[in-house]
């Protein structure tokens, strides 16, 4: 059935299509040239990446080194389940972290049933949007992302992108030397949905919370500038 | 799914009738275009990057071919198994197969409205099968046996109220509250969390499919969709031929447009892109994949007069800014798209007899052509379809031959200025004390909803000569 389907199928689409040749079609395709992305509501790509993480009701750390990072965890564990534990994915950036330091106990793997956070490190941050990137494997299993209570994730300021034209380069540029990853996840906010009147609720199957740390050489202000643009920014609702 | 679109008359006699409802529709009709609208003010390049979008889209449109070959390709090398559907039959036969090869029961389904066009729900329960629908939208209408009023939002019809009774019914969790639309969440959160543990399928659609890496890209806020795609060892991925895209870059361009005129987000918390089954080192996702493109007439649509309806990027703006929709609502268009783009698309993928009634159900203000982000000329197409309606002896033969003498009446100026200077004088005579009239000869459908003003005395033409000669 299928083959007979896919005959006709393709038969009837290159009837009405333009006969052009693949290095035509590519050459009109590169004359689009690329489209506008949003712009970036900050003076550097830290203030803009932490101002839209907090526009899509996330919460942030920024810190300097691995250490402070561990301690902004155990932290920020501690504040919210009065526990040292956590599940991280195998990621030699996770396992290579002094987690001893701050009295964290990570456990390495998927997350299973009862956990409730999750530690992710990602690929990626895009200021445009303030999204996460992780690809899934053993480094960041997907239910890491998905099931927890609350997610935090870290990030390094050296994986900022401007917009998502930049993070697919990126992520061209990994498939290069890495396989091409199973599944690739932009992650821009805890789970949400506005399916009952419009109402927006946080938590509808993945996590209620999502907290993002950003490790590296920030900018003094950046964190009180994205504060401050986040501060006023009216409630927008979500229907999805 | 199961068509009522010739009745719509009907249906949206019976929605105006309640109140309730009525509301509820008014108070989303006032809310969706504002947030739409906030979000488009802050991004600024509404019109150029709509016009960049529906350059890609025209061109991935215009070779379609090459790119879906492309697209079939990397899918393949990316492990996954691609199958072809020439109908919404073939479609759900495909998916049953796959499920039974499992000795599946248990489905848990991610929002598609591909599978809402084939009615594949109702397809894989006649074999026995369990389908839950996980989006929450979704799975508040399925509870209630109920089809989506919205492209987007499909339970935005039912108030909490509403949802709050039917878990209760539904769900065998004993006393408790459920005050909150925090407390419906949860509950649904909890019933449906175990299914996802449990389903042996999961079926997701596509927001597009990216020719150059073989990827679909996913866009959900509940994180729903990417459940069903993890869990389960089996994922069927059900979308459309015409969902593809050149590049990754083009798809998340178009993802710019699509949130913001969805739901006025900058994105949505999840969007995701997965290439197939797991590899050798990863140690989580489905161990199977099934990519199944439905083509459903889209390829009769591409070499139509009505191709720019492809364009269409699912966002649900027109519905939102369309003042029919808001009176009447989503169900009473009779199918799976409503709205100005489902009145385009309904004809032309079921038929023009069986929703006659649709392409007539526009006020041509032009609303839905302003905001839609793949600047596709709806009014036009709407316009086109009604005429085709004429020419194909579709519409009501009262309704032609008056068009005809009406056609036939305006390619005769003098006469038809004799005439109408003739009636408006007739109207301003017997409307000039009341000043309007609440019952006219031929225009009942006016009439009975509201009174029509009567005239001022003479034509634009009689006004137009006297002016002209005046300033001689």
């Amino acid at each position: 059935m299928s083959d007979s389907a896919r005959a006709s199928i393709f038969a009837r689409i290159r009837y009405s299509g333009s006969g052009a040749s693949a290095a035509e079609i590519a050459a009109a395709r590169e004359a689009l040239g690329r489209a506008p992305a949003a712009n970036l509501p900050g003076s550097d790509l830290c203030s803009s990446f932490l101002a839209n993480v907090l526009l899509n009701r996330g919460t942030v750390d920024v810190v300097g080194n691995r250490s402070e990072a561990v301690t902004a965890v155990g932290k920020y564990i501690y504040q919210h389940y009065r526990t040292h534990r956590l599940v991280a994915g195998n990621d030699p950036r996770l396992a290579a972290m002094p987690w001893r330091d701050a009295g964290v106990l990570p456990r390495f793997g998927e997350l299973e049933a009862g956990e409730p956070v999750a530690l992710s490190y990602a690929r990626l941050g895009v200021a445009e949007t303030g999204a996460v990137v992780t690809f899934t494997g053993k480094a960041n299993p997907a239910a890491n992302n998905l099931l927890p209570e609350n997610h935090i994730v870290v990030i390094d300021v050296a994986d900022l992108v401007p917009d998502m034209e930049m993070a697919w380069s990126r992520i061209a540029h990994a498939m290069t030397t890495e396989q091409r990853p199973r599944g690739i996840n932009f992650i821009a906010g805890p789970s949400s949905t506005g399916d009952i009147e419009g109402k927006l609720v946080y938590g509808a199957h993945g996590p209620r919370h999502w907290h993002v740390i950003l490790l590296g050489e920030v900018p003094q202000a950046a964190l009180g500038e994205a504060q401050a643009i986040a501060a006023p920014a009216a409630t927008t609702g979500e229907l999805d | 799914m199961q068509q009522y679109s010739d009745t719509f008359l009907d249906n949206a006699s019976a929605a105006l009738a309640d109140k309730d409802k009525a509301e509820v529709r008014d108070a989303m009709a006032l809310f969706t275009p504002l947030v739409r609208n906030a979000a488009m003010d802050q991004f600024q390049h509404f019109e150029e990057l709509r016009q960049h979008v529906k350059q890609v889209r025209q061109h991935s449109l215009d070779n379609l071919g090459h790119y879906l070959e492309s697209y079939e390709q990397q899918a393949v090398r990316n492990g996954n198994q691609v199958h072809f559907a020439t109908t919404g039959d073939e479609l759900n036969s495909i998916v049953l197969d796959i499920c039974q090869q499992h000795s599946a029961r248990r489905i848990a389904k991610g929002k598609s409205m591909i599978t809402e066009e084939t009615g594949l729900n109702a397809f894989l329960e006649r074999a026995n099968l369990d389908v839950m629908e996980t989006d929450l939208g979704e799975y508040i209408i399925q509870e209630a046996g109920e089809t989506p009023s919205h492209i987007v939002g499909p339970a935005l019809h039912k108030s909490a109220a509403e949802i709050r009774q039917l878990f209760l019914d539904r769900h065998d969790l004993g006393e408790r509250e459920l005050e909150t639309t925090e407390d419906l969440v949860s509950e649904a959160r909890q019933v449906l969390r175990e299914h996802f543990l449990n389903a042996q399928v999961g079926i997701i659609g596509a927001n597009a499919l990216i020719a150059e890496n073989g990827y679909s890209m996913l866009v959900t806020n509940e994180g729903n969709g990417d459940l069903c795609a993890n869990l389960p060892p089996v994922l069927i991925i059900c979308t459309s031929v015409d969902r593809i895209l050149p590049r990754a870059e083009d798809a998340t361009a178009m993802l710019r447009l699509l949130v913001r005129s969805a739901t006025g987000q900058a994105q949505t918390c999840y969007t995701s892109f997965y290439s197939g089954p797991r590899r050798e080192q990863d140690i989580d996702g489905p161990m199977e994949t099934h990519i199944v493109l439905l083509d459903n007439r889209r390829s009769d649509i591409l070499a139509s007069d009505y191709r720019e309806m492809l364009q269409c990027i699912r966002c649900g703006a027109c519905l939102n800014h369309c003042p029919i929709f808001a009176s009447v609502g989503g169900h009473a268009y009779g199918w799976v798209y409503p709205g100005p783009m489902g009145s385009v698309l309904t004809p032309l993928l079921t038929s023009l007899e069986q929703s006659q009634a649709l392409p007539n159900a526009c006020t041509s203000c032009g609303r839905c052509a302003e905001v839609c982000p793949a600047d596709i000329p709806l009014p036009d197409l709407l316009r086109d379809l009604r005429h085709a309606e004429v020419e194909e002896k579709i519409a009501a033969p009262r309704w032609r031959q008056g068009l005809k003498i009406h056609a036939w009446l305006a390619r005769q100026p003098r006469l038809y200025q004799l005439l109408t200077g003739m009636g408006i004088a007739l109207l301003y005579l017997l409307g000039r004390k009341r000043g309007s009239f609440s019952k006219l000869p031929l225009a009942s459908g006016w009439t009975s909803q509201r009174d029509f003003p009567s005239p001022q005395g003479r034509t634009f033409m009689q006004q137009y000569k006297a002016e002209h000669k005046h300033r001689e």
